[in-house]
């Protein structure tokens, strides 16, 4: 589906595109500070990127960079470790992928940072701590381990600790597993500190953080008789300062905001947020263009931000009937469902994201292009991660896509996208204007150039 | 005519995207199996609701179809969250129309028709033998990941005892009202709105349920079978995540095989039937095999 619009495609660059299935990014977040960006991929590794520091420090990491101070704000490699292997449902003869769904960050209480990464059926609280001493001096063994000969100790030393190169270490510190029957979705640190959520296909879990043997269900949507299914869960959040409420966003385009404090199982929604559907635009596929695929609250935790196939939209937490703002992210794609649900691109899940600010969302599309909206002005841009048109610190320039009048140069034709190539993975800087974009199995990372407090679409561009 | 080209093709397709997640990494998706299911049925809506827009043309045609099609209407009702055609009269049918409600307004005339769609059971001889036959199909026949045999027979016992509960007085009622039975099952009138009504005002247009229930109706065999694929398409669909029947596995594989070579040439093979000239005689065809195969291999030439 889509053809390169590039003419200057030659054999090389066939295998140059070639990508291991395992390699691809399908999950990317900023810790709270945003010093660290965490990536998981469908091979079950966990990349982690620190940013490098002022100039003037020596950077960190794995990849060290002696003598180089490097630009401040570039992301290098930190750790990376296996989080979850393949593993097999023997009582249901299913396999379960190892593909990392979700990450997410705990808030960082002392030096070690903690995080969340889950596949299709168990959570694991992961640490990743920095050791930079390790004891030396031991009387039994040398400096390589191997233990020495008595004979050749002829006194004691007691072990001191010596500053030794940096190493990250990251262990896992708990299994949250046989949680859920479907498929985990999402999962989501309360605002507590102590507890989380992992929502499935039917059902919502709440853990707590130190307890791995059991979870309190707060919602099940499962009917008592499956073929009276009609959604399912897609996606949950908890709110961002209120421990009590999380939405859930379910394949029929509603949210529901439910209060723990009600009942303890939360399957009656405190708020039920759902657009009337348009009668005008029924088509075969409009159950799934509704279907929402991600949902996230805004940092000031006043509104949701909700992308199904065709718009991201905005609601107010007090507004019920219908969002407040709707953005078209690809409404030329409207014409093409059927095309698009014989390649299953239909079905692709899409992330939103806010700005530290949440005057800006940014969400996904095809062809490496990526969209910005400016909640403001309503007006929206289109940026590309593509690696062939962006160089380190270029600036990205926007792009358009040619659905009809006057055609200028640079557009892209509707027929020519590369569904392929699609932006499915997002994560905007907490405090800055940086941002994580995964395009298949490249990570790209743009900052504003010109100031961390402008809204400047203008972007540069520090690829990895 | 196009859009039920369309509408096969879309069928086709998801039917091949039910079947190939079955053998995907990871396992049964469930939320992309119900969106396909969505897709399916509302394809098939589109497909057979043109159809009885043919059949309802003629009430002479829509007369005889329409008996020989209680038996599945029947079936589809019992199926949990379907509903029925033939409302007992053509104010019922406005009722419907207007209300514009999708599962109260039709499941109020499920109760009214079931005495009607009962009685019409019992006077086909063949009906216990298609019955049994399509609520086996229930089970295997869109997934491999069938759901148990429990299943199967609680819908052979749900339809069993409604065949028995049928009162045989309301026969005469069901007869008279076969001309205004027929009708097209319009799940949403935005549909109405999208593809060009073909119904005459004298089939009811009725608002299916807003459970992801199955196409009822006063339908042909094939339709019939269709739905109570479809239902246990989604039911079962939905219970492969729990349940895996090694067995229905390679059972589902030969009927795969055979369905879309089946319909293919069943559409070659047009042998056109005066009862339902505008009727797209591929259907027709359909039709005329399905009586005469097995179970098993009827709900996959359907399609």
């Amino acid at each position: 589906m889509g053809e390169d619009t590039e003419s200057s495609k030659v054999n090389h660059s066939f295998l140059r595109d070639y990508v291991t299935e395992a390699d691809v990014i399908s999950t990317v977040e900023f810790n709270h500070t945003g010093d660290l960006l965490a990536t998981g991929d469908k091979g079950g590794r966990v990349v982690v990127f620190q940013r490098e520091t002022v100039v003037g420090h020596k950077p960190k990491g794995e990849l060290d960079q002696v003598g180089e101070t490097g630009e401040s704000g570039e992301y290098n490699v930190y750790s990376t470790f296996q989080s979850h292997e393949p593993d097999f449902d023997y009582l249901k003869s299913l396999e379960i992928e190892e593909k990392i769904n979700k990450i997410r960050w705990l808030p960082q209480q002392n030096a070690a940072h903690f995080l969340l990464s889950t596949n299709d059926k168990t959570i694991k609280l992961w640490k990743v701590s920095e050791r930079d001493k390790q004891p030396e001096g031991y009387n039994l063994k040398d400096e390589e381990g191997r233990v020495k000969d008595i004979s050749t100790v002829t006194s004691l030393q007691v072990p001191v600790l010596r500053p030794t190169d940096l190493m990250v270490e990251v262990r896992p510190r708990r299994v949250f597993s046989n949680g859920h029957t479907y498929h985990v979705n999402s999962i989501s640190v309360n605002s507590d500190g102590e507890t989380y959520l992992s929502a499935d296909d039917l059902r919502i879990n709440m853990w707590h953080l130190g307890i791995t043997d059991r979870s309190f269900n707060i919602v099940d949507i499962k009917p008592a008789n499956m073929e009276e299914l009609t959604e399912v869960i897609t996606a949950a959040e908890f709110h961002p300062h209120h421990c009590h409420l999380f939405v859930y966003s379910s394949s029929k385009g509603s949210l529901r905001l439910c209060d723990m404090r009600a009942s303890a199982l939360c399957d009656r929604h405190t708020k039920l947020f759902e657009e009337p559907e348009d009668p005008g635009s029924r088509s075969f596929f409009s159950e799934i263009v509704s279907s929402v695929s991600d949902v996230k609250f805004s940092h000031n935790g006043r509104y949701l931000l909700t992308r199904d196939y065709l718009t991201a939209k905005v609601w107010d937490l007090h507004m019920e009937k219908g969002p407040v703002e709707t953005y078209q992210v690809h409404d030329y794609l409207r014409t093409k469902l059927c095309s698009l649900y014989e390649n299953d691109c239909i079905f692709d899940k899409f992330e939103c994201v806010w700005n530290s600010s949440d005057s800006v969302i940014m969400t996904g599309a095809y062809n490496s292009f990526f969209r910005m909206f400016d909640r403001e002005t309503g007006r929206g841009v289109t940026l590309e991660a593509w690696r062939e048109t962006s160089k380190p610190r270029a600036v990205l320039r926007t792009r358009r896509i040619y659905t009809g009048g006057k055609r200028r140069r640079g557009d892209v034709g509707v027929d020519s996208l590369d569904f392929t190539k699609k932006i499915l993975h997002m994560a905007w800087h907490p405090e800055e204007n940086i941002i994580a974009i995964a395009s298949t199995n490249n990570l790209y990372i743009f900052q504003d150039r010109v100031s961390p407090d402008t809204q400047d679409p203008d972007l540069g561009s520090n690829t990895i | 005519m196009e859009y039920k080209v369309e509408a096969h093709r879309i069928m086709s397709i998801s039917l091949g995207k039910i079947y190939n997640s079955r053998v995907q990494r990871g396992g049964i998706k469930l939320h992309k199996n119900l969106l396909v299911s969505l897709v399916l049925r509302s394809a098939r809506q589109v497909y057979l609701r043109d159809y009885y827009g043919g059949i309802c043309l003629s009430a002479q045609q829509a007369r005889e179809w329409c008996e020989g099609e209680y038996m599945d209407s029947e079936q589809d009702k019992l199926v949990p969250g379907s509903t029925e055609s033939l409302p007992e009269s053509d104010g019922q049918s406005e009722v419907a129309v207007d209300k514009q409600e999708p599962s109260n307004v039709v499941e109020s005339h499920a109760a009214l028709d079931v005495e009607s769609e009962a009685s019409g059971e019992q006077d086909h001889a063949e009906n216990g033998v298609l019955d049994s036959g399509c609520s086996e199909l229930k089970t295997p026949e869109e997934s491999p990941e069938a759901s148990p045999t429990c299943e199967v027979s609680n819908v052979v016992t749900t339809i069993s005892s409604n065949c028995i509960s049928g009162p045989p007085p309301s026969n005469p009622k069901q007869a008279t009202e076969t001309p205004n039975g027929c009708q097209t099952d319009d799940g949403e009138s935005v549909e109405e709105k999208l593809h060009e009504p073909i119904v005459p005002h004298t089939c009811t247009n009725r608002k299916r349920s807003a459970d992801d229930s199955e196409l009822t109706d006063s339908l042909p065999k094939k339709t019939k079978v269709m739905s109570s694929t479809l239902i246990s398409k989604n039911d079962e669909k939905k219970a492969e995540t729990e349940e895996m029947d090694t067995s229905n596995v390679s059972s589902l594989i030969t009927i795969f095989g055979s369905s879309f070579s089946g319909l293919l040439s069943s559409e070659d093979g047009a042998q056109p039937d005066s009862e339902a000239e505008d009727s797209d005689s591929g259907q027709i065809c359909c039709d005329q095999m399905l009586k005469n195969l097995n179970p098993w291999s009827t709900a996959i030439v359907a399609f």
